[in-house]
């Protein structure tokens, strides 16, 4: 397991937050997913062996924010 | 199909923001206008008029801002009814190729927005409940609506994207919460999911809904909390249904048409509570008190001073005259007279002298003021910092 945190520099409220953190029920291998908005960040626990970081960041994109490892 | 519709010449998100803005204000000149011919002001003076204001409040800012916080919410309620409508069609999975909307969406939003209206409603009930044992005298109500204006001009800063350090006057809801809603959203039934996520927005208010919620904490009585949220709530309702209905991808639209105009309504929201709370502790610097101690015209025009009687004439629409002279260094018994008051212009307040009376509707209650100094300026004004008046000491 690996614990790494990303920038996302373009939520607008708490609820991009919220759907970000989607990813956690979208991609096996990822463990929890808290994203801030706040602090404009995304911390993700997962399976190295399971799933990729360009998966990770793929799948933030595709919900329409721009992520940055 | 949904990139045809994006080929389409007008926007429905655009027609629907500009129909609800024009009724909107259509309504609220109706509210606000001051020929009694139409509308008597008792009418609408007191509670009555605070909720009016709570669901005009809703039907604007509130249903706009609402929509783009709880969007998503509403648009996981619909994906059960898009899952059965789509049983026969070829699956799209996950993200931005969502399939069209559902063929019955009416039912959803429906129970949606009256789990939603039901649960906002106790809601309130529990905070205005909250608010009695707080005992609100005029200090700390005015303590609390200048915290609320505060946190309303920081959430419009925030929504202007003017500094990031405007981004902590958002809440954000705890990581368990938002966690259970997600995964209700995916494994609920057709009927319960729309009901049950309905009830759980309440864990993620809007700005505009945390506002309302500190003013039904302000009110201090559960049924005026209960009946403040339920109207907010439910002017909140028509934006949520016909723009839903529309589309259920009106979150990202709603944030690119409509987030400036929200930002802008709650900033303004956000000084006139900001005010209020400053009326309320008798500061000079509240527009009011600094307009009328600018203008040189208010205390010429002001009574004579008098040798140690004053008269007040407290209104539906506010105090008059609103600058009294009285002599100084003596004692002054300020009458106040009502008749057929019914707005919180009856709910009096002297801060300076810690005064605070809920006035008979109609009758005289006289003040007491001890002797004041040559130059003092003493202001009142209603418990809600709405109506506000000056007595100048010369």
């Amino acid at each position: 397991m690996v614990k790494k945190t990303f920038k996302v520099s373009d939520m607008h409220c708490t609820n991009c937050a919220m759907k970000i953190e989607e990813i956690e029920d979208d991609l096996p291998g990822v463990r929890q997913v808290s994203a801030s908005y706040h602090k404009m960040q995304l911390t993700v626990e997962y399976d190295e062996a399971r799933v990729s970081e360009a998966q990770i960041l793929e799948a933030v994109k595709s919900k329409g924010y721009t992520v940055e490892a | 199909m949904a990139s045809n519709n994006r080929n389409n010449k007008i926007d429905p998100v655009f027609v629907m923001g500009a129909g609800v803005a024009l009724v909107a204000i259509a309504l609220i000149m109706l509210l606000f206008q001051s020929s009694e011919e139409i509308v008597p002001a008792s009418v609408f003076a007191g509670s009555f008029g605070q909720i009016s204001v709570a669901f005009i409040t809703g039907l604007t800012t509130g249903g706009l801002s609402c929509l783009a916080v709880q969007g998503g919410l509403l648009a996981s309620s619909l994906a059960r009814q898009i899952e059965v409508d789509l049983i026969a069609q070829p699956k799209s999975r996950k993200g931005q190729s969502r399939p069209a909307a559902p063929t019955k969406p009416a039912l959803p939003i429906g129970l949606f927005l009256l789990a939603k209206l039901a649960a906002y409603t106790i809601l309130g009930a529990l905070l205005g409940w909250l608010g009695s044992f707080l005992s609100l005298d005029p200090v700390s109500r005015a303590v609390l609506m200048i915290a609320i204006g505060v946190f309303m001009l920081g959430n419009a800063l925030r929504m202007m994207n003017v500094h990031p350090i405007f981004r902590y006057f958002s809440i954000e809801p705890p990581k368990f919460i938002t966690r259970y809603i997600r995964r209700t959203a995916r494994n609920g039934t057709e009927m319960a999911t729309p009901l049950f996520l309905g009830a759980l927005t309440v864990f993620i208010p809007c700005g505009v809904t945390q506002a309302m919620m500190g003013a039904a904490l302000a009110t201090g009585r559960a049924g005026m909390g209960a009946a403040l949220m339920f109207a907010f709530t439910l002017g909140t309702s028509p934006v949520f249904f016909l723009v839903a209905y529309l589309t259920t991808k009106i979150g990202s639209k709603l944030e690119s048409f409509f987030m400036r105009f929200v930002a802008i309504a709650v900033l303004v929201l956000g000084l006139v509570t900001l005010n209020s709370g400053l009326n309320l502790i008798g500061s000079p610097l509240s527009f009011g008190n600094l307009t009328r101690g600018l203008s040189s015209n208010s205390s010429a025009q002001a009574p004579a001073a008098s040798e140690g009687d004053l008269t007040l004439y407290v209104q539906n629409q506010g105090y008059f005259p609103q600058t009294l002279r009285a002599k100084a260094n003596a004692p002054v018994a300020l009458n106040l007279v009502t008749d057929r008051t019914y707005s919180c212009a009856r709910d009096f307040v002297i801060p300076a002298l810690s005064f605070y009376e809920l006035l008979p509707d109609t009758g005289k209650v006289v003040v007491d003021i001890p002797a004041q100094a040559p130059g003092t300026r003493m202001f009142f004004t209603c418990s809600m910092g709405m109506y506000t008046g000056l007595i100048v000491f010369e």
